[in-house]
């Protein structure tokens, strides 16, 4: 028993290591993205509207499994040098975007949420658009993206495990390989590796629940 | 009145909404009304008469298809008028308030003056303790909106508006959305500036409050003024038939 975690833990350690710097990559260039997009769809003109618009729903209407593969397989046929990636560095773009989607979705939902009088009054005291945006809007479309956003931070975390058919070797990978090694711990294997994700995605929640209720004092309860 | 110039100049306005079916609502239909400096112009008609639209309008927050509106001798049409600093010198109040919901009462005053004007913190702030004082809710000013009745909330944003020093004030139905018991103080408010000489345009049902306070009245109906005048002219002997017959109702 001990000889198999010294032999498998810092392997699975190692996996976790990557899950984590993918993750978070993706979920900071998936939100920088997502919140242009989103911003673009809800306050842009007729064309980022429909173009951001189209974007979202395309790659919100194809599984991940199928965008990592393009990423990885199809765009490097194209011989462009821009397109020759590494794993990781494939990973990391479909996972980015992939996010964006999500976050797009969000950023727009919330800050189209944020009631209409309260543009109308910002305007009215002469805020341009991006003052009614920056000193009204925003601040309150911002507790409402809390919680979802959370959500979307642990999907986005869960679906690292697809980045092994691709040969990241993130959390899943590492276990699969130390199964090949050592097939009969295979359970206690998987046990470890649910036990750190969920390590790691529940403090994620926590973290945003706790974040929702730091800015509740913004009294929207209208 | 005044010397030739006229404060407010609205020409043949006209503006019409699309409706989603494909319909079409003529709001306002070729409407012309001058508005004289310290003039208190009371705005009347049935719902959906486009006398909101018409408010609305003299602070850019609704468009016109046609006409012309002037205010001060800035021309609202024109391409190069800056509509937000036209906006930040026309106050307007609203029926369901609308203050900044993530701001206390002090802040929803503090606020536009640095973000608009420029002003420094502290000078603002001083200047919506004084405000806030000056409509009777200094010791709200720490409140969130949501903490406060809904006249307590419009005081606030009579006291926001006039933070920004509004050439004029426009009021859009300010009292409606207000419990009965509330609607005094804030019309009493809505007097006291009239007194004071601020030229305010005031779309109300409160017909007690037009009588005591309005220079001139209009009628509106069907996005057209029908009848013009003082307030002793209406609620004496008003001329047009569909005149006669709102103020029948509302009275």
């Amino acid at each position: 028993m001990l000889a198999m975690y010294q032999n498998v833990f810092p392997f699975l350690l190692q996996g976790l290591w990557q899950t984590f710097v993918i993750s978070m990559l993706a979920i900071f260039f998936g939100s920088l993205v997502g919140a242009f997009v989103g911003l673009g769809r809800a306050r842009g003109n007729r064309w980022t509207v429909r173009g951001f618009g189209a974007y979202v729903h395309m790659l919100r209407g194809t599984p991940f499994l199928v965008q990592i593969y393009i990423v990885y397989f199809v765009l490097p046929t194209t011989n462009l040098a821009v397109f020759q990636l590494t794993s990781f560095q494939a990973a990391v773009i479909a996972l980015s975007l992939y996010t964006s989607t999500y976050v797009a979705e969000i950023v727009s939902a919330a800050i189209e949420a944020v009631p209409r009088g309260q543009n109308e009054a910002a305007q009215a005291h002469g805020f341009n658009g991006f003052q009614t945006l920056w000193y009204v809007v925003l601040p309150q479309s911002f507790k409402m993206m809390m919680p979802p956003m959370g959500g979307v931070y642990v999907l986005v975390i869960k679906n690292t495990a697809v980045l092994s058919v691709i040969g990241v070797t993130e959390l899943v990978r590492e276990a699969n390989v130390s199964i090949q090694r050592f097939p009969s711990f295979i359970l206690s294997v998987f046990l470890l590796v649910a036990l750190m994700y969920f390590c790691y995605c529940y403090p994620v929640l926590r973290l945003t629940r706790w974040a929702e209720k730091k800015w509740g004092g913004l009294h929207l309860n209208v | 009145m005044q010397n030739g110039q006229h404060f407010i100049e609205i020409e043949n306005v006209s503006k019409s909404f699309r409706l989603p079916g494909g319909g079409v609502v003529n709001a306002v239909k070729d409407v012309t009304n001058y508005i004289s400096r310290g003039e208190v112009l009371v705005i009347i008609g049935p719902s959906g008469s486009g006398k909101s639209t018409l408010l609305r309008t003299i602070n850019g927050l609704e468009s016109y298809d046609e006409g012309q509106i002037v205010i001060d001798g800035v021309d609202l049409g024109h391409a190069h008028t800056d509509m937000n600093l036209l906006r930040a010198q026309v106050g307007m109040v609203f029926q369901h308030f609308n203050l900044f919901l993530h701001k206390t009462a002090l802040m929803n005053v503090v606020m536009p003056q640095t973000v608009v004007l420029k002003r420094s913190r502290s000078e603002a702030e001083r200047t919506a303790r004084e405000l806030l004082e000056r409509v009777g809710i200094a010791d709200r000013a720490d409140n969130y909106p949501s903490q406060l009745s809904g006249g307590q909330q419009q005081r606030v944003a009579i006291a926001r508006a006039l933070a920004m020093n509004p050439k004029v004030m426009l009021f859009d139905e300010a009292t409606s959305a207000l419990d009965p018991e509330t609607v005094g103080g804030v019309l009493e408010l809505m007097a006291e500036l009239a007194s004071e000489g601020m030229t305010m345009v005031v779309v109300t049902h409160e017909m007690g409050f037009a009588r005591r306070v309005a220079h001139r009245m209009i009628f509106m109906d069907a996005g057209e003024i029908v009848e013009e005048g003082a307030p002793e002219h209406f609620f004496t002997n008003p001329r047009n038939e569909r005149t006669q017959r709102f103020l029948r109702e509302i009275l």
